[in-house]
């Protein structure tokens, strides 16, 4: 049954979208994580990928959450001398996360989970119409 | 005599199997819409002149299981070819998958999907009165 792979290969991308969000959400929780020894490097924000891949099964390209990478980026200092993360200087570096780039991300990430989730329910209406077919 | 005998059945059937073939490709797009380089699939409605050429047609008999089936003849399963869609929408990772198209199509396809099924539905509808049923 076809529709039936249609419902699958949305689920795998309402997954994936899941995926992002909890990846998101690690970074938020993350954005004031310094280091715990003096002058070491805070908190690195993460990025996920998507990989896409031929499902032989369901004869499809199907999505999935690749690795969580590291981003690379200048960390930001902030002067604090009593903070234990506080290099000889004084200064504590800070992670490189933006919870404004966080916020469209994980809007983005709900957008097309969404989308994915609308897949599901038309898919699913055709199915139930016919299913509906053998009442008649 | 079964209903994939009659013509209007059978086109109807590559009708409603074409929207079904078309539900899983718009799924695939909207699975992939985060994924770098990925082009947006469609899939090329049936010529409908085509099926009337072919619906009428007569296929040979086999009297013998060692006979080749003839081609032409109503049913058999169509395979339908998806092909890639001149995306206009190009964001930098170079995906060009245009989540409001795809949401259009998939209630569009949905929407044809069901007027194909209600049509089928009053086909059975007219042999029943044919035969001399009583119909609701």
């Amino acid at each position: 049954m076809d529709f039936l792979k249609s419902i699958r290969i949305a689920a795998g991308g309402m997954r994936a979208q899941a995926g992002r969000m909890r990846v998101v959400a690690e970074n938020l929780a993350n954005a004031n994580s310094t280091a715990q020894t003096p002058g070491g490097d805070p908190y690195r924000r993460r990025a996920p990928t998507f990989r896409t891949s031929f499902d032989r099964e369901l004869q499809a390209t199907t999505v999935q959450l690749g690795p969580v990478r590291p981003v690379a980026g200048e960390f930001q200092t902030r002067y604090d001398p009593n903070n234990p993360a506080a290099d000889a200087r004084g200064y504590v570096k800070l992670p490189n996360v933006s919870s404004l780039i966080e916020g469209l991300d994980l809007r983005e990430a709900q957008r097309s989970y969404e989308a994915n989730l609308n897949v599901i329910t038309s898919t699913r209406r055709m199915l139930q119409r016919t299913i509906d077919m053998l009442r008649a | 005599m079964t209903t994939s005998d009659v013509p209007l059945f059978s086109m109807l059937r590559t009708r409603m199997q074409w929207h079904q073939d078309r539900q899983k490709v718009l799924a695939e797009n909207v699975a992939n819409a985060d994924t770098p380089r990925y082009r947006a699939r469609d899939v090329r409605a049936p010529d409908f002149g085509q099926m009337t050429r072919t619906a009428g047609a007569s296929a040979p008999t086999r009297t013998d299981s060692r006979h080749i089936a003839g081609t032409g003849g109503a049913g058999g399963s169509t395979t339908f070819r998806a092909h890639q869609t001149r995306g206009t929408v190009s964001t930098p990772d170079g995906n060009r998958v245009n989540l409001e198209d795809e949401m259009l199509k998939v209630a569009q396809n949905q929407m044809d999907y069901q007027a194909v099924v209600g049509l089928y539905q009053r086909s059975l509808g007219l042999i029943r009165t044919a035969i001399g049923k009583k119909t609701s």
